[in-house]
């Protein structure tokens, strides 16, 4: 994480709550900024496999994301320990081959001295089947296709693929001004709080980092806990929004991610 | 790069390292329950013993120990070869008589106790998520409660139940709890719908429905209350239908051998 705190000097009050407030939100937004880059990357790629089969004049196939695997073991690499995993999913139908696709992998485990294993995702996308996993239900994919952005779904207890309590990120793939699907990475909650945690706590008073949902997901205070839904604790806490939504991160046209930090005005 | 060993992310829970003192007997129960909750499909090559064993944290000797059970339990079929390997075999939906059988082998006491876990959890799940829940995840609950009535087969009933409480520990927002309900469905399995009668689903449902109810109104003390209780009805249903079945077996009952050792 950039942007520690500033050494001004002994003996001054260096920083206001306010502004720590603001910090730890910069913080962040900076941190999923730069993993919802990678996404847009892994965005640009697919489109463009299927545009260079589309101007060969024949549907995309499935053959024709092979430049996945290696641009999402990058992704994977460049955010260690912060992404769990990523790749693309694409629109129902838009594939000769395979009606519904997800090309996606994971940051398997590692070691301090080896890069994470990828391993490639596998779930049952036959709608008949009872096992089946409809991701054009999920948020993450709704969401981009709604508004054409970038979306920052959860966090939820996501029991289908990380088995953890997740945030996935995702942008739309637009090809030739239709959706395509989306690319996308999964964000462990403990990452986020982990990078959070260190402003919030120096923090005097009691601070939360909430998603766009009003949900905690990082907090400085035994009395609300990640996973609770700051409205119905508002009561006992009083909390409110000290910061605005946090700003845009860097090279991204869309607005924000809809995360706020709540604390008491100073 | 390795090719990814399993076939499913949900198989590759199961698959997790086991604890201190994990033996033969664990490894094979896992493959049993993955087999049977359909997370290994059939005719589903697994990974090489030696890959196996480390996934699971076992020797290879513990490994193949666990292999020749389920081979014995007809689960696994290993063929010679340049094309052998163990394979997975699914069993068909049993008839009820053999389904029952199992439950013969559980005692009232593990079965009440069995239930008083299911309970804790799905309570706790419950009132959990009339906390926590928000609108979006009302609606999926909804969603997935639906399925219920549709379902024609025990083990689709069992799938769509299991899959109902699933969600609500997920509005819960706890994974610890999504695990346990996940272990205790991948337990019971079609058991718990084995003494429900087909024109009985729709109750069921309707408990379902007046569960996500509270869930809705965020009422966590009714949700916990509804929860608890519809698991109990269905625990002492599962220990009437064990009190009715012979203590042994009956001859031409379609018994086919000693279960394994």
């Amino acid at each position: 994480m950039s942007g520690g705190l500033s050494n001004d000097g002994p003996g001054r009050i260096m920083t206001s709550q306010d502004e720590l407030a603001t910090r730890v939100l910069a913080g962040i937004t900076s941190q999923v900024g730069q993993v919802l880059d990678s996404v847009a990357r892994v965005a640009g790629v697919t489109m463009a496999a299927i545009q260079a089969a589309q101007r060969a004049g024949r549907p995309p196939r499935r053959a024709d994301l092979a430049a996945l695997r290696p641009l999402v073991a990058e992704v994977l690499r460049r955010h260690q320990g912060f992404a769990a995993g990523a790749g693309a999913v694409l629109a129902p139908d838009l594939l000769a081959d395979a009606p519904r696709c997800i090309e996606w992998w994971w940051a398997g485990q590692s070691s301090a001295d080896h890069d994470p294993v990828v391993a490639k995702l596998e779930v049952d996308l036959d709608p008949e089947s009872a096992e089946f996993y409809d991701y054009t239900t999920t948020q993450w994919y709704r969401e981009p296709q709604r508004t054409g952005g970038h979306a920052v779904a959860g966090p939820y207890v996501d029991y289908i693929c990380t088995h953890e309590y997740t945030f996935t990120v995702s942008v739309p793939v637009i090809c030739a001004g239709t959706f395509a699907g989306v690319a996308a990475a999964d964000i462990l909650a403990e990452q986020v709080e982990r990078i959070a945690a260190p402003g919030l706590s120096l923090m005097d008073r009691p601070a939360v980092l909430a998603s766009g949902d009003g949900r905690v997901i990082a907090s400085n205070t035994g009395a609300i806990l990640p996973g609770v839904l700051l409205a119905r604790r508002d009561a006992d806490t009083r909390l409110r929004p000290v910061t605005g939504r946090a700003a845009a991160p860097r090279g991204h046209p869309d607005p924000a991610l809809p995360w706020t930090l709540h604390s008491h005005p100073a | 790069m390795p090719p990814p060993e399993l076939t499913t992310v949900r198989a590759r829970a199961l698959f997790a390292p086991l604890d201190e003192g994990g033996r033969a007997e664990t490894v094979a129960r896992r493959l049993d329950t993955a087999i049977r909750l359909g997370l290994l499909l059939d005719g589903e090559r697994l990974p090489a013993e030696s890959h196996l064993a480390v996934q699971f944290g076992v020797s290879t000797v513990t490994l193949r120990e666990a292999l020749a059970t389920l081979r014995r339990m007809g689960l696994v079929e290993t063929r010679r070869g340049r094309r052998g390997g163990s394979f997975v075999r699914t069993p068909q939906e049993p008839p009820p008589a053999r389904l029952a059988r199992p439950l013969r082998l559980l005692s009232l006491h593990e079965l009440r106790d069995m239930g008083d876990h299911r309970a804790a959890v799905a309570g706790a799940a419950a009132r959990l998520a009339a906390e926590r829940a928000l609108p979006g995840d009302v609606a999926a609950l909804r969603e997935h409660a639906g399925r219920l009535s549709g379902a024609a087969t025990l083990t689709a009933r069992r799938r769509a139940d299991a899959r109902v409480h699933i969600e609500i520990a997920a509005a819960a927002q706890s994974p610890r709890l999504t695990r346990a309900e996940m272990d205790l469905w991948a337990e019971v399995g079609d058991l718990v719908w084995l003494p429900v009668p087909g024109d009985a689903v729709a109750a069921i449902a309707s408990e379902h429905a007046a569960l996500i109810d509270a869930i809705a109104q965020a009422d966590p003390e009714r949700a916990r209350q509804i929860a608890e209780q519809h698991v109990a009805a269905e625990t002492g249903r599962l220990i009437e239908f064990r009190l009715g079945l012979p203590e042994t077996d009956q001859p031409g009952a379609g018994h086919v051998g000693r279960p394994e050792q």
